[in-house]
């Protein structure tokens, strides 16, 4: 499998292209891989900027067919065929070693980090802050203080540090989220001091507001009182990670580090704010003096990440390499500051920067969507506008609700780690978002407007100054009226919306497969119409090979409908349709999509293949009633014919009989070729008026060497036949000039004899012509019958459109 | 000696018109056996054997297709190397039956619902090597001589003796008969000038405009008719007697 760059690895979308494969040139590289992971693209950074047919495809008129990459396109898709669909399908052997290792050393990490937590000094005590920012006992099942539930604690004392005061700040749970810097330091000093108390493991003595005092000695948690809150967001963590290895072992190229660097950061982050709340009194060293700098710095390099990626993927913007430089400068140079001590309004600082990018990743987007349509910009823009718009209002609630004791705090850290949450769902998201996986996108939208809701719930307090229980309950409450009346409508605006109704769809299903079963051979034109009509793709173009299903590659920003197979394979379209960039580029195609498609596919095949298998009963049928009147009625003319007393009885049979054969030939047979009808024609009637002495001049002209259905056929033939009959029979002609024309679907057929035939608005029309009448007229047709100068008649016969009497 | 001559048609009104087309048609003092199926027919015509002439065997012989215990091919099919003119009478004028008549060996054909003069003229035009060529046969000469054709370049490495379509299956296709894989022998090509007259015969001109069209002779046209005939009668009796000597029977 040389050179084989675009797999399919539908299952998990994962981009899967072994770095080592060599290239057999550059076009090859098709980036069509089906859900290929939101940065493994092929063409990107450290690849020297190769070109594929794509950023041709991109630059031309979006609606035109372009010849010179398909081939390419249709060998790579070849290709990604042969790699099957299992996602890990073509990942070397080296490639999984690398994984398993990755996933054995990230799950021992994790291992040793919670067994570290676990064994953090502990006191079994539950804290509240009052109203006056102390610290109140609520609960112990400690006896030594089982007295002292509902005391205000003032400190601790232990004999080799001395006292420690303590106030509510030490129930912080992250020191990120402390907006003032000196209040930040100041409780760095204090947790740091209560963790080297609790660090000794001695026995410590709470000292309370009323006087008393109460010994007690710090144990280790252990693993069981890890609340599952913990155990929750360790469990996200390693998800994210693990996407994060996945994605960048599969496809290591520049904008898979980027994906897995922002994966990694919001990893680390997790990790924290999970470790951060098992820790109910005072935080365990390290995290005292790193939980600002290590969360700012996972921030700050998760944005910038992102907006590397936004440079990179789906299109790679002229100025991305200054556009990267500068982000990871600031991203480097905020946390060193701060870690020297020279960065004042830290917190600002940061909440700015990371706006800042946010608004440059939403910039950045539209103006590769503006470069070319792929829809996947448009999606990444969505969510980085839900994303930096809940930043902000977290932000802002955050800030307004400061300096309020109690509650807020707790408010805080719980919003920031639901955002932190939200932002983590979005990452699991972006390399499946050409799958439907409906439980992550609705997680990831409550996660959203849980963040809204705690945001609201920080601001109702702060600034409309309502008690905690009126915040709480008007911000649930306003929240879950957003949510329910507007998730549909994120949910759609999340990927695009889809307009095809289902009226849209059975209406133009039920006329197309109408349509494709009156000319199977254009099924291909008609299935590509229908599903242009029903996803109004950029680009529509139909490529050779063939695959078993309807398949989503590239991102979600194309979509591969095979041709339906129809009863026999000789004659059914091969090929599949290619569609580029669903709803002129503002929407992804989704696996739903992929279902219908399938569906559409499967229910034109059966209408055909259904119509078909009736065509063929009733033809056996006609075949049947054909060879039965045939063989008998035939007969019996025959007999009739030969016994005949006189010549008109004899002649007349013979009509009959002749008749009867025209009828069961059009019954049998059931399409002729207008140029093997003529002969058949030509030779019959020059066959019978030679008999009768008359001369025949037969002109014959057509554009089109179309196919006559049976009846038409049948009429023709017996037009003709009875006209040359009645020359025959009345005239007395000496010569007939038939002449037959087909243009532009018209037929004008006209005959002229030299007869002694006049006035022909006087005749009595017997059988003979007034079946022609009725022939002509069954064809949607006019005949007229005039007098030829300077003798003779002429007979016009005119079909207008031929082809719409079938 | 009397001119012997057999009549297969199992509608006896019928019978007797065709033994009296048969009689004006010649001058000859005529003895004209009549058979009502295929049976009688055989026991008639007595025993064949490829190696033996037959004794005083019958001149003409009329056959019906559609007879009670069979059709009219097989026996056709039977009496490929029987010295006689063989005549199919049929109320079928279509190509997809009289192709493949023709291909058994049939000399020629009358469609019986033509009226007793023509019929007469077309007998005689028949035994004397002018039979009729309707286009849609026409149609069906070209194809099969051209597949005869273009089968030729692929078959040098095949087999000869690899199996060709036995005629006797041919019977109800409508289907041209392929000729197998063996390289076109003299009998299986037209020359351009048989091309041409069964080119014009399939667009309904008669022999006479042929004739005109051509600047021939319209017996010229005559007689590449008759060739092309015994091109087709000569390839199949190729085939049965590979078919033949495949089956053991010579």
């Amino acid at each position: 499998m040389g050179g084989v760059h675009a797999r399919l690895g539908a299952a998990a979308g994962i981009p899967v292209t072994d770095p080592t494969d060599r290239l057999p040139h550059p076009a090859a590289r098709t980036d069509l891989a089906a859900g290929e992971a939101l940065k493994g693209d092929r063409r990107s950074g450290d690849e020297g900027g190769v070109d594929g047919p794509e950023d041709q495809l991109g630059e031309g008129p979006p609606d035109d067919l372009i010849e010179g990459p398909t081939h390419d396109l249709t060998e790579s898709l070849k290709d990604g065929m042969s790699g099957g669909l299992s996602p890990f399908a073509g990942w070397t052997w080296r490639r999984r070693g690398l994984l398993i290792a990755y996933i054995v050393l990230g799950a021992a990490g994790i291992a040793a980090w919670t067994r570290h937590v676990a064994s953090a000094p502990h006191l079994d005590v539950r804290w509240r802050a009052t109203t006056s920012g102390q610290l109140e006992l609520v609960r112990s099942d400690v006896p030594s203080l089982l007295l002292h539930e509902s005391s205000v604690l003032l400190g601790v004392t232990s004999p080799a540090t001395g006292f420690v005061p303590l106030d509510a700040q030490v129930l912080r749970r992250s020191l990120r989220w402390v907006i003032d810097d000196a209040d930040r330091v100041d409780q760095q000093k204090m947790q740091t001091a209560l963790a080297e108390v609790l660090r000794a493991q001695r026995p410590v003595t709470l000292v309370f507001e009323n006087g008393s005092q109460a010994p007690v000695t710090p144990v280790a948690r252990g693993l069981a009182s890890l609340s599952p809150l913990f155990w929750m967001l360790y469990a996200f963590a390693a998800a994210l990670a693990l996407l994060a290895g996945i994605v960048l072992i599969g496809n290591p190229v520049g904008r898979n580090w980027l994906f897995a660097l922002a994966a990694w950061c919001q990893t680390g982050n997790l990790l924290m704010i999970g470790t951060e709340s098992t820790l109910d009194l005072g935080l365990a060293e390290p995290f005292a003096s790193a939980s600002m700098p290590m969360h700012m710095a996972f921030d700050l390099a998760t944005a910038a990440a992102i907006v590397g990626t936004a440079c990179l993927h789906p299109r790679r913007l002229r100025g991305a390499p200054v556009i990267a430089v500068v982000t990871a400068g600031a991203a480097i140079v905020l946390p060193v500051l701060y870690l020297a001590g020279r960065l004042t309004n830290a917190w600002w600082w940061t909440q700015a920067c990371v706006i800042l990018f946010g608004v440059g990743v939403i910039g950045l987007l539209s103006w590769s969507y503006r470069i070319e349509p792929h829809p996947f910009a448009l999606v990444l823009r969505r969510f980085g506008i839900l994303t930096v718009a809940s930043w902000t209002l977290l932000t802002v609630a955050i800030a307004s609700s400061d300096q309020m004791p109690g509650l807020p705090h707790n408010v805080a850290d719980i919003a920031s780690m639901i955002w932190y949450v939200f932002l983590g769902s979005q990452l699991l998201l972006v390399p499946f978002l050409a799958q439907t996986h409906h439980a992550l996108r609705e997680f990831s939208l409550l996660a959203a407007i849980c963040t809204v809701a705690t945001s609201l719930d920080l601001l109702f307090v702060s600034v409309f100054d309502l008690s905690p229980f009126a915040a709480l309950t008007l911000s649930l409450f306003s929240s879950l009226v957003v949510y329910s009346s507007a998730r549909q409508w994120f949910l759609d605006q999340l990927l695009g919306s889809s307009k095809a109704t289902g009226e849209r769809v059975f209406e133009q299903l039920y006329r197309i497969s109408r349509e494709a079963q009156a000319q199977p051979q254009r099924c291909r034109t008609l299935l590509a119409r229908l599903v242009g009509d029903l996803f109004e793709p950029l680009q529509i173009q139909v490529v050779e090979h063939r695959f078993s299903r309807t398949r989503v590659a590239s991102d979600g920003s194309s979509m591969l409908v095979p041709m339906p197979l129809l009863g026999d394979t000789a004659a059914s379209p091969g090929g599949s349709v290619l569609l580029r960039f669903a709803q002129g580029g503002r929407r992804l195609f989704s696996s739903e999509d992929a279902r219908l498609s399938d569906r559409i596919v499967e229910e034109l095949r059966r209408a055909v293949n259904f119509d078909r298998a009736v065509e063929q009963g009733r033809s056996e049928e006609r075949l049947r009633i054909a060879q039965d009147l045939h063989d008998d009625i035939g007969a019996r003319l025959l007999t009739l014919m030969y016994k005949a007393s006189s010549t008109e009885m004899e002649d007349y049979a013979r009509h009959t009989l002749q008749d009867l054969k025209t009828l069961t030939r059009g019954l049998a047979t059931a399409d002729h070729r207008l140029s093997h009808a003529s002969g058949e024609w030509k030779s019959d009637l020059s066959h019978r008026l030679t008999a009768a002495q008359v001369a025949l001049t037969w002109t014959f002209t057509f554009d089109e060497d179309v196919l006559l259905t049976a009846t038409l056929w049948s009429a023709f033939t017996r037009i003709l036949r009875e006209l040359a009959s009645n020359v025959i029979a009345h005239a007395g002609a000496r010569h007939v000039a038939i002449d037959f024309r087909l243009a532009q679907d018209r037929v004008e057929l006209q005959v002229v004899d030299d007869g002694n035939g006049r006035h022909p608005g006087e005749w009595a029309h017997g059988l003979g012509l007034g079946g022609v009448r009725k022939r002509v007229r069954q064809l949607g047709g006019t005949v007229e019958w005039q007098q030829a100068e300077p003798c003779g008649i002429i007979c016009r016969v005119v079909v207008p459109a031929l082809s719409s009497r079938e | 000696m009397a001119v012997k001559v057999l009549i297969v048609e199992d509608n006896p009104v019928a019978r007797s018109f065709l033994s009296r087309v048969v009689r004006e048609s010649f001058s000859d003092t005529l003895s004209i056996t009549e058979a009502g199926d295929l049976e009688t027919a055989r026991r008639l015509i007595g025993p064949l054997r490829a190696e033996v002439e037959p004794f005083d065997p019958y001149k003409l012989i009329l056959v019906d297709l559609e007879l009670p215990d069979g059709n009219g091919m097989e026996l056709l099919a039977e009496l490929v190397r029987y010295p006689a003119t063989k005549i199919v009478t049929t109320l079928y004028s279509d190509d997809d039956h009289l192709f493949p008549a023709l291909q058994c060996g049939a000399d020629g054909y009358l469609l019986k619902e033509d009226r007793f003069e023509v019929l007469v003229e077309e007998l005689q035009k028949i035994v004397r090597g002018q039979p009729p060529l309707s286009p849609a046969i026409a149609r069906r000469l070209l194809t099969h001589f051209r597949q005869g054709a273009s089968s030729a370049p692929n078959s040098g490495l095949s087999n000869h003796s690899a199996a060709p379509n036995p005629v006797s299956s041919g019977l109800q296709s409508s289907r041209p008969v392929p000729l197998g894989n063996h390289p076109p022998l003299d009998h299986e090509r037209l020359t351009p000038r048989e091309s041409e007259v069964l080119t014009y015969l399939s667009k309904g001109f008669t022999i006479k405009e042929i004739a005109s069209l051509m600047g021939i002779k319209w017996f010229t046209v005559n007689d590449h008719i008759k060739s092309i005939y015994k091109k087709l009668n000569v390839s199949s009796r190729a085939e049965a007697a590979v078919l033949a000597s495949k089956q053991g029977l010579v």
